[in-house]
């Protein structure tokens, strides 16, 4: 499918909505068949989406809701809890398991076998499937954070699953881990609230191993800030060490990293946070440390600071390059006797001593790191808060006494080394050897409002999300205004001129930009990525601001057809309704966030946009909104396809070839999440806009290699290729673009002895179909058809469903086989980073691949360089990605043929 | 020109009638205003209980042609650079002009020129016309500080010395082992300078965490209303009850193994964050002394961290916040002394503020090859007086803070010089 809309502003009536499942009902097998519950899809949990329910709390009919499915959070399984304890707040960290109930799918066995995955073997699996979650509070509010931890009942946990009946008292000898000072200063505290022992863990070293890990793991965990622009920067593994780690809490340890476990402290201030929040509280009377970062947003310096034109007359001086606006002395002009602290603006104050507070940590932090030759200096710790102005001064400092040899880095989990550093210090949680492709990081509905507050209450339950959303989200589609970006204006920085890029205004500077970290093992690199470490999924770059608020735009347009849909999905019923509208108002939450901070969640693409969509939709419990347009289609195509076979068989070899991929590319035009396209569906009858579709295929497409692929495929004069081995394809939409195209491709492709993987979705997303859904759509194909039917059994397709039709039946030549697997993902788009296992092995013996639809070969993969021969096949459905990417128009055709790199 | 044309006055000078300021530089930074003045004169300071030496003037013994030594006293002078007017009136009450028209008697007035730096030779430059018919003759900041650092560091006996566990300990500093050395001048904000000879420096680094700095946020947090007032309350204080120790956050234990005592400064008013707490219910005493030891100790981390970086085992700090308190000297060696593990020095210089004016005042050359600066030959200060003198130092900063202000420590003298002017035409 693909993903998105064009400007066509058509709407998809509701009654069609009724009249498709009253279709649908009349045919209760494909229903059964066709689409199994959206539970089920919770079994194969070892896919990358999981959900946030456990499936046997909406297993059953789904429109009666079991509280269970509303209280998703109780049935997780915390397994682990790390705390550090600095002077002024405590960072958490917990780990919640999601029980892994694997499915003795018959499908997946007979897969797993022919691909050679054996369960578990392929890796020793020490790492558990799960999140990581992180929430702060402050220090002195200790109790809350106790509180906090009793009610998860996160002390109860441990490794021992026998252990998680968690209303279980804790055992004698429970421990948790903990560093920082506060792991010894309240150890008695947490013995006698909790019943629990903290393990202390040393500081520095937690630091360490929490910054390697997240430097090795999180994709986009470090980047640069200069003047208000944020960067993120590929970490090279092998290339990381040694680097100067400088982690600014209440005070600051900088500290010499070698490598895993290999560091030294080697220097440090007593200037940190603390220092700001200490002084500023004093002299501003603010009431949290935010309050006084705000403050700062609004301030000028240079009614405080004694500048170098203050000194010069306005002068620069120029010989030593200290500019006029360079700040010579802090508070430099508060020595004025008229003056006394009420004369002074506190929004002044606070950004002088920001200001002051960061050049000097950037400055000694360089200077560190020049004493060992170190050119990466990464900033963590709750200092810094993404707080724009606080890191372009600290970029600013490194920059200009280095000249630009030495570059400040920030971290996005930068609060959380410590505590991560502790989690990692208990055996067996084989985190160390996950690698960067196992993680994944969402964003749930909280991300923008909720997420790492200084304290919870956790909003756990669906009910109270709802709730939550209602009350503080105002209703509707609309984005709030982008920021304007730093001002033109400069004003200077101690012999060090900064621009006063304050940067966007955020409401909520406290917010960390810090998502739910799914640990999914079982994800994997594709294999056949010509050059993984260049792999750049996205196509369109969304840093591009003009690119940015057109997607925005086309999204919030989308939302309201969109939440109809998945309204209509869940039956229409009120409560259906209520979770319809908070969807739309946490969405539209994350997209205001996200054009006010387009890199608040890392680096953001197209495909991250699309998934954040869906994600949403999964957390409000709408598992599959298309899921009755997409068995309707499903229907009408398969009951058109004997004709299409007959038709195709009746052609030359030649003909044929060209005739398929027309109609690959004509079915592509089935899409929901193009607009235009949706237009087209109350027009006519599937076969009917198929057949149109197709006959407007003109040659030349607008992107043509088709004779490369044919003369690859068929040979030139009489010089016949070698089939291919094994062909992947990944498929796109239900209905007309799997059934009356993918599916004639596949055959043709079986027809000439290449095996065939199809590779779809894992989860719902739009109308795509899922691997879920696949054998049934392609066993009622073998109904009409020998070839797919042969291939089907060779490929295990037909155990469960329908093989058995004609038990006598015995193929002369064993067929080869054709298969189905899931891509490990729920979104329009697929980042060949992190697919599922079963593909990966699928992937080793191929020797093509073929990318179809616009969200797998256009928004995303566009690009991509494949060690193999490669496909990509789809119809543009946007204007302007087709003006843009192949300087096309709309409903153009994309052929693209690389031969094997 | 210029010169030749003092020259000419020095030669003259016996004849003329006393009282007279041959030579004078001005320093203008962003809050104190520091003049070097030569006088032949000594009846000039009255209160002065340095030796007084008489004017003389002698042949150099081993010196070709016409050597003459002049001898006479460097005056040194601050005012608050917001009190301009007041270093105005000291000088139009001076005999400066009347020097200056003697010296060109065949010029028009406002061809007097006097040496000048700091920012504020820029900023005043019309001020100075206006109100004194003077040009300041502008000479770069970082070369005169550098000139009078090499000059005091040369020429003058214990000028130099440490301060160790409330031990002041005077360097003899060995002047063929002189280089290369960093000079750290904190003056409102700070400027570092790796020295490798006369004239051969280069400004490495700087903070804008300075004297400016304990001033600025002093007067905002305690109402102090003067430098040393704010200095002196520092004296009283306990930084415990603002800073966030070590021990804090350990609950009273040391962090060993990294070396940090319960007693290390985790984060400097980190205990300000209290909730339950106000500026009120803090005493100035501990607010003071907070301040000073965080901006002593971060002027002491960079300052070693840029000498390790070149190498440099002598670290002179100049500059008027030091003012020879104890607490700041101990917390800047200390730091100087924790980070270098002991390799490397902090040392303080007697002249502390006067570096700038002093360079300037060396400066006295310009245009002119056939003579050379006045030079120090010879401290004639005792060693005795010298003690004294920087006593008095101590003293007539109270006379600053309590009865005149700024103005009025006109003659804070603190020690003697023989100038010594070759001439090698004439």
């Amino acid at each position: 499918m693909a993903s998105s809309t064009t400007k066509d502003h058509s709407h998809i009536e509701i009654d069609g909505i009724n009249e498709e499942s009253q279709q649908m009902t009349e045919k209760d097998i494909v229903e059964k068949d066709m689409a199994p519950l959206p539970g089920s899809s919770i079994h194969r949990s070892s896919s990358r989406p999981q959900l946030d329910v456990s499936g046997a709390a909406i297993q059953g009919n789904f429109e009666e809701k079991d509280p269970a499915i509303l209280l998703p959070n109780q049935t997780d399984d915390i397994s682990h809890l790390a705390l550090d304890i600095g002077g002024s707040l405590i960072k958490l960290i917990y780990f919640s398991r999601h029980a892994d109930r694997q499915v003795d799918d018959g499908r997946k066995r007979k897969v797993k076998e022919r691909l050679g995955v054996t369960n578990g073997s392929r890796r020793s699996y020490p790492i558990l499937g799960g999140r990581l979650h992180f929430v702060k509070f402050e220090t002195s509010k200790i109790n809350e954070c106790l509180d906090f931890i009793h009610s998860k009942q996160l002390h109860c946990g441990g490794m021992d699953p026998r252990c998680w009946p968690s209303d279980a008292p804790p055992s004698e000898n429970a421990v948790i881990k903990a560093t920082g000072g506060g792991a010894y200063k309240f150890a008695d505290l947490f013995k006698e609230r909790l019943g629990v022992s903290i393990e202390k863990e040393d500081e520095m070293n937690c630091l360490v191993s929490g910054a390697n890990f997240l430097l090795k793991a999180i994709r986009h965990e470090a980047f640069t800030h200069m003047e208000g622009h944020k960067e993120f920067v590929q970490i090279d593994q092998n290339d990381l060490f040694p680097y100067l780690l400088v982690n600014i809490g209440s005070g600051v340890s900088m500290i010499k990293v070698d490598g895993d476990g290999q560091f030294q402290r080697v220097s440090g201030t007593n200037v940190g946070g603390g220092t700001y929040w200490g002084l500023g509280r004093l002299l501003t009377k603010c009431k949290s440390f935010d309050e006084l970062l705000e403050l700062s947003q609004r301030g000028d310096n240079s009614t405080i600071d004694m500048l170098v034109g203050d000194i010069y007359g306005g002068m620069d001086y120029s010989k030593i390059g200290l500019s006029a606006s360079t700040i010579a002395s802090s508070f430099g002009k508060t020595i004025s006797e008229n003056k006394d602290l009420k004369d002074y603006k506190p929004e002044d104050i606070s950004l002088s001593l920001l200001r002051m507070i960061s050049y000097n940590i950037g400055q000694i932090a360089y200077l560190n790191a020049l004493r060992f030759g170190l050119k990466r200096i990464f900033f963590g710790g709750f200092f810094i808060r993404g707080h724009a102005y606080t890191m372009d001064t600290i970029s600013f400092a490194v920059q200009f006494w280095s000249k630009g040899d030495a570059q400040a880095m920030f971290l996005r989990h930068e609060g959380f080394l410590g505590a991560l550093g502790a989690f990692m210090s208990y055996e067996k949680h084989g985190l160390d050897d996950l690698m960067v492709h196992h993680l994944v990081e969402r964003f749930p509905m909280g991300a923008p409002y909720i997420g790492g507050n200084i304290h919870g209450p956790p909003l756990g339950d669906l009910n109270e999300k709802i709730s939550w959303m209602e009350k503080f989200v105002r209703k509707g589609t609309e984005i709030t205004a982008p920021v304007p970006m730093a001002p033109p204006a400069t004003t200077g920085l101690g012999g060090f001129e900064v621009p006063s890029s304050k940067g966007v205004l955020r409401s909520d500077a406290s917010k960390l930009n810090v998502g739910v970290l799914h640990l999914v093992p079982s994800l994997e690199v594709f294999p056949l990525l010509a050059d993984p470490k260049t792999y750049e999924p996205n196509t369109i770059d969304l840093s591009d601001h003009g690119e940015l608020e057109y997607w925005f735009t086309v999204l919030s347009e989308h939302l309201s057809d969109l939440v109809d849909k998945a309204v209509a999905s869940e039956g229409g019923t009120d409560d259906a309704k209520r979770r319809g509208d908070a969807f739309a108002r946490a969405f539209s939450a994350h997209l205001a966030r996200l054009m006010e901070e387009p890199a608040a969640y890392g680096k953001l693409g197209l495909a991250n946009l699309l998934e954040l969509r869906e994600e949403c939709l999964r957390e409000f419990h709408f598992f599959d909104a298309y899921r009755t347009i997409k068995q309707r289609e499903n229907e009408a195509s398969l009951a058109v396809l004997p004709d299409l076979l007959m038709e195709l068989d009746s052609l030359t070899e030649d003909m044929r070839l060209l005739t398929l991929i027309e109609g690959v590319l004509a079915a592509n035009i089935f899409d929901w999440g193009s607009r235009a396209c949706v237009d087209l569906y109350h027009k006519g009858t599937i076969i009917e806009i198929y057949r149109m579709s197709r006959k407007k295929m003109q040659r030349p497409w607008r992107v043509d290699d088709f004779d490369a692929f044919k003369e690859r495929m068929l040979g030139f004069g009489d010089k016949k290729p070698q089939p291919h081995k094994r062909a992947l394809l990944f498929v796109d939409n239900s209905g007309a673009d799997i059934v009356l195209g993918m599916l004639p491709l596949a055959r043709e492709l079986l027809r000439r002895g290449t095996e065939v993987v199809l590779v779809a979705n894992s989860l719902p997303a739009l109308n795509d179909v899922t691997a879920m859904e696949l054998p049934d759509i392609v066993a009622e194909a073998a109904k009409h058809c020998d070839i797919l039917r042969g291939a089907a059994e060779a490929g295990g397709l037909l155990v469960d469903a329908m093989s058995n039709i004609q038990d006598g039946y015995k193929e002369n030549t064993p067929s080869v086989p054709l298969m189905v697997v899931e891509n490990g993902c729920g979104s329009p788009c697929i980042d060949l980073r992190q697919v599922s296992s079963e593909l990966a092995a699928a992937a080793k013996d191929a020797d093509l691949v073929i990318l179809e639809g616009m969200g797998r070969s256009l928004h995303t993969n566009y690009n991509a360089k494949f060690k193999c021969d490669a496909l990509k096949l789809a119809m543009v459905k946007n204007q302007r990605l087709a003006a843009k990417l192949v300087k096309g128009n709309i409903y153009d055709c994309v052929c693209r043929y690389e031969p094997a790199s | 020109m210029e010169v030749k044309g003092i020259d000419g006055k020095l030669e003259k000078s016996d004849s003329t009638s006393a009282d007279e300021i041959s030579h004078l530089s001005i320093d203008i930074g962003g809050s104190l205003i520091k003049i070097v003045y030569f006088s032949t004169n000594s009846k000039c300071s009255t209160n002065d209980e340095a030796p007084t030496l008489s004017k003389e003037r002698q042949e150099v013994p081993n010196g070709d042609l016409n050597h003459h030594i002049l001898s006479g006293r460097l005056y040194f002078i601050k005012f608050e650079t917001s009190k301009i007017e007041d270093c105005i009136k000291f000088l139009s009450s001076k005999k400066l002009q009347k020097c200056g028209a003697q010296c060109h008697h065949s010029h028009a007035v406002d061809k007097i020129k006097i040496k000048a730096t700091g920012g504020g030779a820029f900023k005043f430059a019309d001020l100075f016309k206006e109100k004194l018919g003077l040009t300041l003759d502008k000479v770069e900041e970082m070369e005169s500080l550098v000139t009078g650092a090499n000059f005091l560091l040369k020429a003058a006996n214990h000028e130099v010395y440490t301060y160790i566990g409330g031990q002041k300990e005077y360097v003899q500093i060995d002047q063929n082992d002189l280089y290369p050395y960093l000079l750290v001048n904190i003056g409102s904000g700070v400027s570092m300078i790796k020295v490798d000879g006369d004239g051969k420096f280069q400004r490495v680094s700087g903070t804008s965490v300075g004297g400016g700095t304990f001033l600025g946020l002093g007067k905002l947090l305690t109402k102090c209303q003067s430098f040393d007032e704010l200095l002196e309350l520092s004296h009283l204080g306990n930084n415990r009850v603002i800073d966030m120790l070590v021990g804090d956050i350990y609950g009273g234990l040391d962090y060993s193994k990294i070396g940090l005592a319960s007693t290390a400064i985790a984060s400097s008013f980190g205990k300000a964050i209290s909730e339950n707490k106000e500026l009120e219910d803090y005493k100035p005493e501990d607010i003071a002394r907070s301040l000073l030891r965080m901006i002593s100790n971060n002027i002491g981390q960079i300052a070693y961290l840029n000498a390790l970086r070149f190498g440099l085992k002598r670290i002179f700090l100049g500059g008027f916040f030091i003012r020879d308190h104890a607490y700041t000297m101990d917390t800047i060696s200390v730091a100087v002394d924790f980070w270098s593990k002991g390799e490397a020095k902090a040392m303080f210089l007697r002249h502390e503020g006067f570096l700038g004016a002093l360079g300037a005042f060396m400066n006295y050359k310009d245009g002119s090859t056939d003579s050379m600066p006045p030079q120090l030959v010879e401290q004639q200060a005792a060693k005795r007086s010298s003690s004294c003198i920087v006593d008095r130092i101590h003293n007539s900063t109270h006379v600053q803070e309590n009865e005149n202000g700024a103005t009025d420590c006109r003659l804070r003298v603190s020690s003697s010089f023989k100038i010594y002017d070759e001439v090698k035409r004439c």
